[in-house]
């Protein structure tokens, strides 16, 4: 079987709608991020207790937020988790002062309101305040010095041009796989930053792959334009590129399917990470070079330029 | 759960004031909002307020760059100590495989599986166990102080002038056993509700709001604000505060005028257990000296014993037994051979676990702890003395339970997951490149042997997390087969032979596989070294995947086409 071989499509020529569904998926997710005031963030992030409750019998959400206001705890977030019958909830609190032993209060309210109906404790997260703006001091950092890392190595591989390209793509893959959290209201937790991360990587993966046809062409072909041999490369590698992100979005979204509740925002990410990482390195890295390329230099000087830089 | 020791410092302070308390607290409120680092911030307060540090801290004449230097090593010391006492305890408690790892400077991360009361795990683990032996003073000595109290608590209250003090202190002598009858002693006679501004004077804001009712004996409150919270117990001669006065007792304690009228040689301590009575709880009060007699340090062993049936214990009730070491034993004995008809506090934590009274010298260097202790309560008091205390308080940072309901499914669901995406791509490979795609599902596997067979070397806890990298690993690792064999096929296309093809096919894309997978691994170094445990678990096994898979997609591959093509002469190539 083979899929994809010797295709023609013009994705340079095409690359004005790219930058069209770029720029709205942008807007749009940072418009959302602007309305909610930034990401939904989990108590990872914000400080809190988090329990995991499940009940023999059935209870309502509103019972439980009952019993939880007479400890003051009514404002909390109670939400019903997995399949209907199996009344599971996911019982949550903002971070209390100091000391307060948020989760045995609950715990203790709920046996004594619910005698007759006992539960099990499935999960119980409880991070205190401090930690919580480290972590996320921490996270965006963790981003950053990726991108750096990453910015210097492809120029020393390649060529400064294509290291800002890979790392516009990487910023557009982030941006907006945190806008579509935003717009779904999906809760942004330690595991989450990690597949952020991984999606950094990833996305990565292809997008080298064109640059190295890129650079392996141009030493081929010398009498073809820039724009042509860019459009050359990626069609080359169109094959490649679909079926590795392919096996890829299989493996993760059977995670997604059968993972479970407490994964199921990672590998959500996951899946939009590779979707929008191999969309960006079709449209987006490739483009941004040939745009640098053709505004700092004519293309024919710019070519040997890269032709000496390249092995 | 993540521990942190931020407190380490107050180890060593002499010559403690206010001074000290505010360029501690602004340093401190530095670093939770700024994330500055403690020491350096230190040193830049002192700096700033013209202050030496050798005036609080170290020896005289040490420079400020030398205290930090000792002052970093005393905290480095006080965490690798906590690390050894948590060690300790922890093994003891009989978790299996337990994890106590140090993160940062003065961070501490404990995995514990498989415990079934996570309060109890708590507690042993995060309770100070600070032991010591004071004497607790008489009770001529403790009138007299109870009536310096209430003197400059009139003063406060009243604004009255402060009158000649020798009378004062005359009065005091005979006033001492005649108050003592007055003490009301738990009745509630001749009790009324006071509130608290008539005690302090002025309310401020915050306070305003909780119940503010004080129960004091309308005999003695006016002559007496601060004795008339208190109550003598009949029959033992304790001193106790209703629950209800305790808010007021305490803020008494920390007014400067009532701090100026304790000698400096002794405290007031609380018990650790309130007193239950029909009507209501009460907590103990003794005053102690302030120099402990013995130490914790001192003690060689603790044990948890039956009593036989005391004056103070019934038959059957459990009691901590403690030996103390050779020097601990000898001045035990100096104690208690100097200290008859005495009380002797023991103090855990810095409140009074009991009081026995000295009857005779003891040689033996063996003590006791009674309580109303349950058989667990007892051996885990006794299971923290054994193990020693911790060189500072510990405060929980982040705390993640996951009940065993919960653990199980993740298994069942991290398991379900890999077999059936390791399922897929096999399945899909083969369909895609056919005999190539074999041999690329054979590097597969071994990938995932590989990743375990690492993990298990290294004992690395599996997180779900961590299953969620396996299984990244599984669709990452086929990138580089399919890398390699989309070359190949090009190479078939433009006409090479079947071997040239391979030849050419590896060569050229083994550049390409590199620098695709340097990156990811670029951030997968990333997410080990700032992630936290899961986190840290996924950054492994992502790692270990993409090594492996470069592995064995260049390498093990490789020898299987050659070994194929060199045994048979292939025309065409199943790709």
């Amino acid at each position: 079987m083979q899929l994809l071989q010797n295709t023609k499509i013009d994705f340079i020529g095409k690359r004005k709608i790219g930058y069209i569904i770029s720029g709205f998926l942008i807007v749009v997710g940072l418009v959302s991020l602007v309305v909610h005031g930034g990401p939904a963030l989990g108590i990872d992030f914000t400080g809190g207790t988090s329990l995991d409750l499940k009940f023999q019998n059935d209870v309502t959400a509103s019972e439980l937020r009952a019993s939880l206001s007479d400890i003051g705890f009514g404002n909390a977030e109670i939400k019903q988790i997995g399949l209907d019958q199996a009344n599971e909830f996911l019982i949550r609190v903002e971070q209390m002062e100091e000391g307060t032993e948020a989760a045995s209060m609950i715990e203790d309210e709920l046996h004594k309101d619910f005698s007759d109906n006992q539960y099990e404790i499935r999960s119980v997260l409880e991070v205190g305040p401090k930690i919580g703006g480290e972590l996320a001091r921490a996270a965006v950092l963790a981003i950053l010095i990726s991108m750096l890392g990453i910015l210097i190595y492809i120029s020393w591989r390649f060529e400064f041009k294509f290291a800002a390209g890979a790392v516009a793509a990487l910023f557009h893959d982030v941006i907006i796989t945190l806008g579509i959290f935003s717009l779904l209201n999906l809760e942004i937790s330690l595991a989450v930053v990690a597949a952020f991360l991984t999606i950094v990587g990833y996305s990565l993966n292809d997008t080298i792959v064109v640059f190295d046809r890129i650079r392996e062409n141009l030493k081929l072909l010398r009498r073809d334009t820039f724009t042509d041999i860019v459009n050359i490369s990626l069609n080359q590698t169109l094959s490649r590129t679909v079926i590795t992100s392919f096996t890829t979005l299989i493996v993760v979204a059977v995670l997604y399917l059968f993972g479970g509740e407490v994964i199921h925002n990672f590998s959500f990410a996951l899946i939009v990470g590779i979707v929008i990482g191999t969309y960006s390195s079709l449209f987006v890295a490739s483009p941004i070079v040939l745009e640098w390329q053709t505004r700092t230099a004519d293309t024919k000087k710019g070519k040997s330029a890269i032709l000496r830089k390249a092995r | 759960m993540k521990l942190t020791c931020h407190n380490c410092y107050e180890i060593w302070q002499k010559n403690k004031d206010d001074q000290l308390d505010d360029i501690i607290n602004a340093t401190q409120t530095a670093v939770d909002q700024e994330g500055a680092e403690f020491f350096p911030t230190l040193e830049q307060n002192f700096r700033a307020r013209n202050i030496d540090m050798n005036r609080y801290f170290g020896r005289k004449g040490q420079t400020n760059q030398d205290i930090i230097s000792d002052l970093r090593e005393e905290a480095q010391d006080a965490i690798n100590r906590t690390l050894e006492v948590l060690r300790n305890r922890i093994d003891q408690f009989g978790v299996s495989e337990p994890s106590i790892a140090k993160q940062g400077s003065n961070r501490i991360v404990i995995e514990l599986a498989g415990v079934t009361s996570i309060q109890r795990a708590k507690n042993v683990i995060s309770s100070t166990a600070q032991l010591e032996f004071k004497l607790v003073e008489e009770p001529e000595i403790v009138w007299s102080v109870l009536d310096d109290i209430d003197r400059v608590m009139r003063i406060k209250q009243r604004g009255e002038a402060l009158t000649d003090t020798t009378t004062e202190v005359a009065k005091s002598e005979e006033s001492a056993a005649a108050d003592s009858a007055q003490l009301a002693d738990g009745q509630k006679a001749n009790e009324e509700e006071v509130s608290i501004d008539d005690l302090f004077g002025e309310q401020p804001e915050e306070e305003a709001q909780e119940d503010t009712s004080l129960l004091v004996d309308q005999n003695t409150f006016a002559e007496k604000p601060f004795t008339a919270l208190l109550r003598q117990i009949r029959g033992s001669g304790f001193i106790a505060v209703p629950q209800q006065n305790m808010r007021a007792v305490q803020r008494a304690f920390s007014l400067p005028e009532v701090q100026a009228v304790i000698p400096s040689d002794v405290e007031f301590l609380f018990g650790n257990e309130p007193l239950i009575y029909d009507d209501g709880q009460y907590q103990k009060l003794y005053l102690t000296k302030k120099e402990p007699e013995l130490l914790g340090e001192m003690l060689s062993d603790a044990s948890v014993q039956i009593s036989g049936g005391t004056q103070s214990l019934s038959a059957g009730e459990p009691y901590v037994s403690m030996e103390l070491n050779n020097e601990g034993a000898k001045i035990f004995s100096r104690v208690t051979g100097m200290n008859l008809d005495r009380q002797l506090a023991i103090v855990l934590d810095g409140k009074v676990a009991s009081a026995p009274v000295i009857t005779t010298k003891i040689t033996t260097g063996s003590a006791s702890i009674e309580g109303s202790f349950t058989m667990e309560q007892a051996q885990d008091l006794a299971l923290i003395l054994r193990a020693g205390a911790l060189p500072a308080p510990l405060y929980s940072i982040t705390e993640n339970t996951v009940g065993p309901s919960l653990g199980q499914d993740s298994i069942n669901m991290g398991r379900n997951s890999v077999l059936i995406g390791l399922l897929l791509v096999v399945f899909f490979m083969i369909i895609y490149y056919k005999a190539a795609g074999i041999v690329a599902d054979f590097a597969l596997i071994l990938n995932i042997v590989f990743v375990f067979a690492v993990m298990a070397g290294f004992h690395a806890t599996l997180t779900l997390p961590g299953i969620a990298g396996i299984i990244l690993t599984v669709g990452m690792s086929v990138d580089a087969n399919v890398l390699i064999f989309e070359r190949i096929r090009e190479e078939l296309r433009s006409g090479k032979t079947v071997r040239a093809a391979i030849d050419a096919g590896y060569g050229r894309a083994f550049v390409t596989i590199l620098d695709a997978n340097i990156t990811t691994l670029i951030t997968a170094v990333v997410l080990y070294s700032f992630g936290t445990g899961p986190v840290k678990g996924f950054a492994l096994t992502l790692s270990i995947g993409i090594l492996a898979s470069m592995f064995t997609a260049i390498v093990v591959t490789r020898l299987v086409f050659d070994i194929v093509t060199s045994r048979y002469a292939i025309k065409k190539l199943s790709i």
